[in-house]
């Protein structure tokens, strides 16, 4: 509904903008960009459990294509061999769990995530479906609804040196980008950081191309004082605050020792990052431990490459090792650094996989069985909810659609879903339309 | 308590209304004479439902309903939602033998437990409505039942000090020539809370000095009341003095001072001439000026430069590729992002053939018409691309081309009301399926590009269906012909062939038609203004379409148009935003949008007239620099507004300042970005700073926003240290063949912020220049000045 009667500013629209320039008087400094600077609190808004900040940050691996649920955490061995694939299962440290044989590290971490075996939704196009988990919101294929991260930036603001929403190495993409922050706007758009893994790797424009003595740093300081002084002569303008703001952030985040080290993973030892895998995968996920540390409030590791429609074995006897290797490095490693607790570890691709191997030996896409895995923040530990049939084809028990995710991530950092944004023309709406609090998920 | 007796009820009601205090603040005795004895479902109940918020967007009129309720959004439906009220849930919504207990009515006051919340109170007038309506049998909606037919909030402006408020009155007009008072069952809506709020009972409130407007709406019709804050400065007569008598002043100058002047916001001071060009070359062309025309133009004498200079930049193939970019926004020129049939010649195509209409000055009417009716092979007729893109792989008519080509051509987004009602427009959805219905005749034959062009051709699929089946049996016949068959198969193929050839031309006559998918009845093609096309059997709608598209009659057309054009050299649209023209959202200043809009019409649709009104008004000449009484102003343009240059402008001015160029892949060594056809070049510095990815016809696909990646590029981007230490760029250059410090200031200066430093500036660089190596400075200077806002910036 439009906002007829109540006072809500519409956020991240000009107007709230505007209502804070005075004639008269230099606007407080930076005002505009309020919602960046504001720090934020818990907002237990009615006492609901639901409502309370659980988490400090979100990490989320995403897995573009659509992981395999059969050939990975819901094995069918007792299915026909053309639904349970070539792989065998093993035991996990869970009692009962078994999960497929390309997995072992990841059976020996099984007791500090939630497998969650009954993601479900109707919709087997990549865009369309990427678009819709990564935002809660079923839209077009281009994204009309802003990405989680978007939001999480739209609600915390920048606070301190570091970006609020990261991409590792970047957003998922097919044709073109997906997960973008549609109205919010390009002020939270996710900072992509680009492949760890790269030899010569160095966050884009984040260092200086050349080391230069402090003297020409400080010397090129001053001529900008020097030469820009058009906000001197220029009150009131939105976009001149704006860029003097970033021109700040940016600097700070370039010569803040903080800044840099976070992005720094060429610190981290041989032995932590070869057991995380020298690939980009692995790198990406110590990479989001690293800034999650350093108060990154959500990172997406962006893992693509899961859509098999053929050959898929010959697929996954590569990349399933891969994963396996970097998530349980991440997971163990989380914990032992004791940030699991504040920190939602996400790990999903946009839908499952088709039950039945298909004459090319692949499988295709398939939205109404999906694998999920959950950590930290108050997740239960060591468990399994819901189920798929005996082919792992449609949800037997507790069915989570895509806005159930969306609603449990942001509830957990204490957003609340139904909290309205405001698109560019105006028009209110909630940031999420559906979806409830995964009480399953938590103690 | 309740009699059936008609005064004694009305008796009831007033004891207890008096007795219960009213909810609202309308005299008793107005309301109560209002209420009928079988209270109306479209005209008493459904108003309640929209005003308390019943069938919002986030309560029970979204999509999915809430809790298992579902309400028309706003009530657009009153039909469905007579249905979801009485007949859904075996009606244990209404309580026909005890109407209180109606869970519509123990909800809605809290006495249940409501997601919604407590709305109104018992006994309310909302309540004394509702449950009359169910004690008198709740009937449904009648189509012998009046209709609202205009809508009036008054006063329709006014004039407020800060704090000072105003309560509005609403009436609503009938069909059978009744009026009514319906404030309180109107929803009202501030255009910017900022300026003033208005609450749920209509009291306006001013806040900021200004000027803003507010809406009542009710029953789906709109009015609109201005309200203006003056500033309280004390005006100075000769500040809104219009130094001049020609057609820009009298176009444009008159109307921006006079506004100026009402709101008592002084205008700055006129900008100077370096200033001046600059801007105007940046707004026209999308370039800096060089060193030289700087010089030239500074020295020069003659009173009219302004306006010879803006004359020779109308001319220049900078400013024909610079609007050819901002119209290939504006018609989605872009590849198809799911199996592309044009490729990126089809794209370079439309892009060539967007260029020759800005380059001969098309008359804009002229030049929208032939994209409208593009018809033919994409390669013949490239324009026929704005289908491709708008269309893709749908049905035109159940395609975004009707969405696309209101929002380019009017000004106005008719995408809402694909699914509801306008929310803050009149609307409907039925006016959506009677403009959809121009393109039901455009049938796209897509080919990928390796087999062939993508046709577009006038009719339905079923008529080329037909066309196929019968081109099939012609050769059939010609087969059987040649092979010297028995005469009686020929007969039979010929007579086949008669009736074959009888449907096509039915087919072909048939008229063209929009099934609505709510309502199912079939829509023929109409106007936004609601009048019904007189299509030719047979003949393309399309054509009837631009002809009323374009007419001298149409405001939106000529209005939006000028519109875009005053907020791409403005920075603020006469209208915000430029594809939301709207009776509920006034411009900031209607005469000026008028003269505007006439300045158009009169020219023949000339472009470049507008333009240069603009670029010659002495409004456009006004400094940047506030001052501190017109610092706030936003909206009334006392000064110019200083903006982000857009991505493309951006880079080109590196490139002009550095003297090195981009490499732009597939193009040529020095194609400037200006001149690149389509989005899809790869490019970070562009996709940064905010190209529009033309994905959708809405004008905020480019963004200007400053954003830390922007700013961390311009610091730090590997790309521009090199443009600023190549072998051949500006600066060795210059370090090479100047020996003064003075003239390598000059050079620097003028080339990049198009002024000469000033003396303090001097002073201060020049220390810089002889403590330190020359060509380290010069790089740490010219990286500050590329930094600088003043660069970045049309101020």
């Amino acid at each position: 509904m439009f906002d007829f009667n109540s006072n809500n500013q519409p956020s991240g629209h000009d107007f709230s903008r505007r209502a804070f320039i005075r004639v008269g008087g230099l606007a407080p400094l930076g005002f505009g960009l309020s919602s960046l600077l504001a720090s934020e609190a818990a907002r237990a808004k009615d006492g609901s459990q639901e409502l309370t900040a659980r988490a400090k940050s979100v990490l989320l691996v995403y897995l573009g294509g659509g992981l395999s649920h059969h050939d990975s955490f819901d094995p069918k061995p007792d299915a026909s061999e053309e639904v349970r694939g070539k792989y065998k299962t093993i035991e996990t440290n869970v009692p009962g769990l078994r999960i497929g044989e390309l997995l072992p590290r990841m059976s020996q971490t099984m007791d500090k995530v939630c497998l969650v075996r009954s993601g479900a939704h109707n919709n087997d196009h990549h865009e369309t479906a990427t678009n819709w988990v990564l935002s809660g919101r079923f839209g077009t294929p281009f994204g009309d609804w802003p990405a989680m991260g978007a939001v999480a930036s739209h609600e915390f603001g920048f606070d301190g040196t570091i970006p609020p929403y990261v991409a590792i190495p970047r957003n998922p993409s097919f044709t073109w980008e997906l997960g973008k922050s549609a109205f919010l706007g390009g002020r939270h758009e996710s900072f992509k950081v680009g492949d760890p893994n790269d030899k010569s790797f160095r966050v884009r424009d984040l260092f200086a191309p050349e080391q230069l003595p402090d003297s020409r740093v400080q010397r090129r300081q001053s001529f900008l004082k020097t030469i820009d002084r058009l906000a001197e002569r220029v009150e009131g303008s939105d976009a001149i605050q704006s860029y003097d703001q970033y021109q700040q952030r940016a600097t700070s985040m370039v010569l803040s020792p903080k800044a840099r080290e976070a992005f720094a993973i060429e610190k981290e030892s041989d032995e932590i990052r070869d057991r995380y895998g020298r690939n980009t995968f692995g790198q990406s996920c110590l990479m989001a431990r690293r800034l999650i540390e350093s108060g990154v409030r959500f990172a997406t590791v962006n893992y693509a490459g899961w859509d098999h429609h053929a050959k898929i074995f010959e697929s996954l006897d590569k990349k399933l090792p891969e994963f396996d290797l970097g998530f349980s490095a991440l997971i163990e490693d989380m914990d032992r650094r004791g940030l699991l607790e504040s920190t939602l570890v996400v790990c999903m691709g946009e839908f499952g996989r088709t039950p039945k191997v298909n004459k090319d030996a692949g499988r295709d896409h398939w939205g109404p069985a999906a694998s999920l895995l959950f950590a930290g923040a108050g997740v239960k530990p060591g468990v399994v909810i819901g189920a798929t049939d005996r082919d792992g084809a449609f949800v037997t028990e507790k069915p989570f659609a895509p806005h159930d995710v969306s609603y449990t991530i942001l509830s957990s950092l204490g957003i609340d879903p139904r909290k309205h944004l405001f698109t560019a023309d105006g028009r209110p709406v909630e940031i999420l339309e559906n979806g409830r609090w995964m009480q399953e998920l938590f103690a | 308590m309740l009699s059936t007796h008609f005064h004694g009820r009305m008796l009831s009601f007033a004891a207890l209304a008096i007795a219960a205090g009213w909810f609202s603040c309308v005299p008793i005795r107005q309301a109560v004479a209002q209420l009928p004895d079988m209270p109306s479902f479209g005209n008493n109940v459904e108003p309640v439902l929209t005003r308390f918020g019943c069938n919002s967007g986030s309560c029970h009129g979204k999509l999915a309903g809430q809790n298992g309720f579902r309400l028309s959004l706003r009530g657009y439906a009153p039909e469905e939602d007579f249905k979801s009220l009485c007949e859904e849930e075996a009606g244990r919504r209404l309580n026909l033998i005890d109407p209180d207990k109606s869970l519509l009515l123990l909800k809605s006051t809290g006495q249940m437990p409501h997601g919604g919340g407590k709305l109104f109170d018992i006994n309310s007038e909302a309540y004394q409505v509702l449950s009359k309506w169910i004690a008198s049998g709740a009937g449904g909606p009648r189509s012998e039942d009046p209709h609202v037919v205009d809508l009036n909030v008054t006063p329709s402006s006014l004039s407020l000090e800060i704090s000072q408020s105003t309560l509005l009155q609403v009436h609503a007009s009938y069909s059978d020539g009744t009026k009514r008072d319906v404030t309180w069952l109107s929803r009202f809506h501030s255009n910017d809370a900022a300026f003033a709020t208005v609450s749920p009972t209509g009291e306006l409130i001013a806040k900021r000095h200004g000027e803003v407007s507010a809406v009542a709406s009710f029953q789906g019709l709109v009015d609109t009341v201005v309200l203006t804050m003056p500033f309280s400065s004390t005006i100075n007569e000769e500040q809104y003095t219009i130094l001049g008598d020609s057609p820009a002043n009298r176009a444009i100058d008159q109307h921006v001072m006079a506004k100026l002047k009402l709101l008592h916001i002084p205008p700055s001071r006129p900008c100077d001439d370096s200033t001046y060009l600059r801007r105007v070359m940046l707004d026209l062309c999308g370039t800096l000026p060089t060193a030289d025309e700087i010089r030239e133009f500074l020295t020069n004498a003659s009173v009219d430069k302004r306006e010879k200079l803006v004359d020779r930049l109308l001319e220049r193939p900078e400013f024909i590729d610079y609007w050819t970019l901002m119209f290939g926004d504006l018609l989605q020129n872009r590849k198809e992002r799911d199996h592309d049939v044009r490729g990126a010649k089809g794209v370079r195509a439309f892009h060539t053939w967007i260029q020759n209409q800005v380059a001969i000055n098309r008359p804009w009417n002229e030049f929208a018409r032939d994209v409208i009716t593009a018809s033919g092979s994409s390669e013949s007729n490239p324009a026929v691309g704005y289908y491709v893109v708008t269309v893709g792989e749908k049905q035109a008519a159940e395609s975004e081309v009707a969405d696309s080509v209101a929002q380019a051509f009017l000004g106005t987004r008719i995408g809402c009301a694909k699914c509801h009602n306008h929310p803050l427009e009149k609307y409907t959805q039925d006016d959506y399926y009677h403009f959809i219905s121009y393109f039901s005749q455009v049938v796209l034959d897509r080919k990928s590009p390796n087999d062939g062009h993508t046709l577009l051709s006038h009719g339905t699929q079923h008529l080329k269906n037909l066309q196929r089946q019968l081109q099939k049996s012609e050769e059939e016949l010609a087969k059987l012909r040649s092979e010297a068959v028995d005469d009686k198969k020929i007969e039979e193929k010929l007579a086949s062939i008669k009736r074959q050839t009888d449907e096509v031309e039915k087919a072909r006559l048939s008229p063209p038609m929009v099934r609505q998918p709510r309502t199912g009845k079939q829509l023929s093609p109409q106007g936004l203004d609601r009048r019904p096309a007189e299509i030719v059997a047979g003949s393309d709608p399309r054509v009837r379409l631009a002809e009323w598209l374009t007419s001298q009659d149409n405001k939106a057309f000529s209005s939006s148009i000028v519109n875009r054009l005053w907020k791409h050299f403005f920075a603020v649209g006469l209208v915000e935003s430029v594809d939301d023209l709207r009776d509920t959202n006034p411009p900031s200043n209607q005469p000026l949008l008028d003269s505007m809009a006439k300045e158009l019409i009169q020219s023949h649709f000339n472009l470049r007239h507008v333009m240069k009104l603009i670029a010659t008004s002495q409004t456009y000449q006004l400094s940047s620099d506030t001052l501190t009484e017109n610092a706030g102003d936003t909206r009334f343009y006392s000064h110019y507004y200083a903006k982000r240059l857009p991505g493309e402008v951006l880079s080109d001015a590196i490139t002009q300042a550095t003297g090195v160029s981009d490499v732009f892949q597939g193009y040529p060594l020095g194609t400037r970005a200006t001149q690149l056809p389509g989005p899809q070049i790869d490019s970070y510095f562009l996709t940064t700073f905010g190209r529009s990815d033309r994905v959708t016809a809405c004008s905020c696909e480019r963004s200007g926003d400053v954003t830390l990646a922007q700013l961390l590029h311009l610091q730090n981007s590997e790309a521009l240290l090199d443009k600023l230490r190549k072998d051949g760029g500006n600066l060795n250059g210059w370090i090479a063949e100047t020996e003064s410090i003075d003239l390598l200031l000059d050079k620097c200066f003028l080339t990049s912020l198009s002024r000469y430093p000033t003396n303090e500036e001097r002073e201060s660089l020049k220390a810089a220049f002889e403590a330190a190596d020359r060509k380290e400075v010069a790089i740490d200077l010219y990286w500050a000045i590329l930094n600088s806002k003043e660069f970045t910036f049309n101020h």
